[in-house]
């Protein structure tokens, strides 16, 4: 198709007269694209902050003292191809705990921008005041661990290096010592399932607060490691590695890896939170299945719009192909006429969707009697999609009676004009 | 001399529910600097030949040649490209694209064919509408002229790419007297002065006495000129 600013000059020509249907063309995508930009940007604005936590509540890898299948017989293994049948065998007791685990340290930091860390987790039970609550005691190194997740953030009244000072300290979560009616700076007496008891200092406690993003639970308690391993009776036993990695999305793989290396169970941040990702995944489709129909709606004025003026300028196609012009040309006109309002369109739209954007993140939200800012995606990817899709449907609906239109036969309009 | 316009055996019906022959076996040549009116009866099918000339319709059977090409096999698009660039059109009704400036119409075919630039077409344009005395309207939609003035502005059009044809259907039918003459001696100029051959179909014996030959049609049938009375 030639000379496309002829055709262009044609049908601005055609828009600029029918001012007021062109206007609500442009108005029904500019609300289309202006919704799809907040809509889209809170979903996944919030998904984004999600994921983002997840990330960074907990190691992006945590290696585990077990194993995803039972240890194979030796029999099996001498014999790969024989049909061996193994009757009345029980697997032998293994004392728990990662072994040769300073090895997987050393591996796991190899890693680009990896971060590592030993711990010893366990059941203990808490007493105080006549209370007794259980508690899952994670034994940690606290110079390491607050750079594996952002607990720092989370603490009120002491650090988590605290712990480095008094090895009977413990951490707790402000939910947990309110129920028990303990404050910073109680002693509480922990017993372990070995029988071992320890009074031990609450140096600083959890609060639960999203703003922080971590938390780990009311009932999740730290204390060095060390103190961990004498309270388990577990000497120089740990039976977790804490790893995070300088690309979090790397860890699914790095995982799997490591695994086939050293045979404990290596569970990435992906694989601990895949049910939710997939609620995620179900969110998005519910998401731009909403907006789709907004813009099918909006497409439907360009399609009205366009098939008006494709009615009304019968006369005017017919002179065009007499002239010269060819269906291409006369299809391209009301292309043309569509994809302006597309245009226009979405640059309006976008200019509405920032402002809905812009009012979303100053609403005053409040959370546990905090303010909230609403996690908003404002990037540049929301805007692309959003004119993306609004050209799309314009073109889409400017199609059908462009078609239409070049397949107006101008000796039927020229006859019945004579 | 290679006749711009030659058919040969040209029938084209119509099956609109029953066969209707629009035109039947029409043969003709018109040549360079010919100016020559279609006469007829109403629905005699003067206005079906004047499409199949202009390559706006294809004949059933016969042949049409333009500018000695043979027009048979040609595509849509060949024909199109073929009228854009030889055949300029101008109907009873202007038919002037009325969002348009008189300029803007005119220098829409020149834009459209692509050779020359915006400036230029705009500029061609000017002159066209200056020649046919319209030079102060060229910045004027069609709705703000006289009958008279859009008729000259859609002949500027049809001049527009300086075709060697120009196909008039009924162009005086809705013009006074004055106005009809006006067109009626351009269209003689532009046949014997600048060599074009215009074919120009009409119910008005006058114009139909200016032409240099008459064509007489019945029935879609081209029949002898009737003798005198």
């Amino acid at each position: 198709m030639n000379g496309i600013g002829v055709l262009a000059g044609i049908a601005f020509a055609h828009l600029a007269v029918r001012t007021r249907q062109t206007l609500v063309a442009i108005l029904g995508v500019a609300i289309g694209v202006g919704f799809f930009l907040a809509v889209s940007g809170m979903m996944t604005g919030s998904q984004t902050d999600f994921i983002r936590t997840l990330i960074d509540t907990a190691p992006h890898i945590i290696v585990q003292d077990e194993q995803r299948n039972p240890a194979r017989q030796p029999a099996v293994t001498a014999w790969p191809q024989a049909a061996v049948a193994v009757r009345g065998v029980r697997p032998q007791d293994e004392v728990r705990g990662l072994k040769d685990w300073p090895a997987m340290l050393a591996a796991a930091r190899t890693q680009p921008g990896a971060v590592a860390a030993p711990s010893l987790s366990g059941a203990v039970a808490v007493r105080f005041a006549g209370r007794t609550e259980p508690l899952s005691l994670n034994g940690i190194d606290p110079r390491i661990e607050g750079q594996l997740t952002k607990i720092e953030a989370s603490l009120v009244g002491g650090h988590l290096t605290d712990l480095e000072a008094r090895p009977d300290g413990i951490i707790i979560s402000r939910p947990l010592a309110n129920r028990v009616g303990a404050r910073l700076g109680d002693t509480l007496l922990v017993s372990s399932s070995a029988g071992v008891l320890q009074r031990m200092r609450i140096l600083a406690l959890i609060e639960p607060d999203a703003r922080a993003g971590f938390y780990a639970g009311d009932n999740a308690a730290y204390g060095l490691l060390r103190t961990a391993q004498v309270l388990f009776a577990r000497p120089n036993v740990v039976n977790q590695l804490h790893i995070k990695l300088g690309d979090p999305q790397a860890a699914e793989g790095v995982a799997v890896t490591l695994e086939a290396r050293w045979g404990y169970k290596w569970v990435s941040w992906q694989e601990r939170s895949r049910d939710i990702r997939n609620l995620l995944v179900v969110r998005n489709v519910i998401m731009y299945a909403v907006i789709a129909a907004i813009l099918l709606v909006a497409s439907f004025g360009i399609y009205t719009s366009v098939s008006t003026s494709v009615t009304d300028k019968r006369r005017d196609i017919a002179i065009l192909r007499a002239m010269g012009f060819t269906e291409g040309d006369v299809e391209g006109v009301f292309l043309i006429e569509g994809l302006v309002v597309g245009v226009a369109g979405a640059l309006v739209g976008f200019a509405f969707g920032s402002v809905l954007l812009e009012v979303l993140a100053r609403l005053p939200i409040t959370v546990q009697g905090k303010p909230l800012e609403l996690p908003l995606d404002r990037g540049l990817r929301q805007y692309l999609i959003a004119g993306a899709a609004s050209l799309a449907s314009a073109l889409v609906a400017a199609w059908l009676p462009a078609r239409k239109a070049a397949g107006v036969d101008p000796v039927d309009i020229l006859r019945g004009a004579a | 001399m290679t006749a711009l316009i030659e058919t040969a055996h040209v029938t084209r019906r119509l099956i609109d529910p029953e066969t209707v022959t629009l035109v039947d076996d029409a043969c003709l040549k018109i040549q360079p600097g010919e100016f020559v009116a279609v006469v007829g009866p109403s629905g005699c099918g003067k206005s079906s030949l004047l499409y199949l000339l202009g390559l706006l319709d294809r004949p059933d059977t016969g042949s049409v040649r333009i500018d000695g090409i043979l027009t048979d096999g040609l595509s849509d698009a060949e024909r199109t490209h073929l009228r854009l660039e030889r055949i300029g059109f101008v109907f009873q009704f202007h038919f002037l694209l009325p969002e348009l400036t008189a300029e803007a119409n005119v220098a829409l075919p020149i834009r459209r064919l692509g050779r020359l630039s915006r400036s230029q077409a705009d500029d061609r344009a000017h002159e066209l509408l200056a020649k046919l005395g319209l030079k102060g309207e060229a910045h004027r939609r069609p709705d703000r002229m006289s009958g008279g003035q859009r008729q000259r502005v859609a002949i500027a059009r049809a001049l527009a790419n300086d075709p060697a044809i120009i196909l008039g259907d009924e162009p005086t039918g809705n013009l006074d007297s004055a106005n009809t003459r006006l067109i009626v001696e351009e269209f003689q100029r532009l046949a014997h002065e600048e060599g074009r051959a215009v074919v120009c179909v009409t119910h008005d014996m006058g114009v139909a006495a200016a032409a240099d030959r008459r064509i007489h049609m019945l029935d879609g049938r081209i029949v002898p000129e009737p003798g005198p009375a």
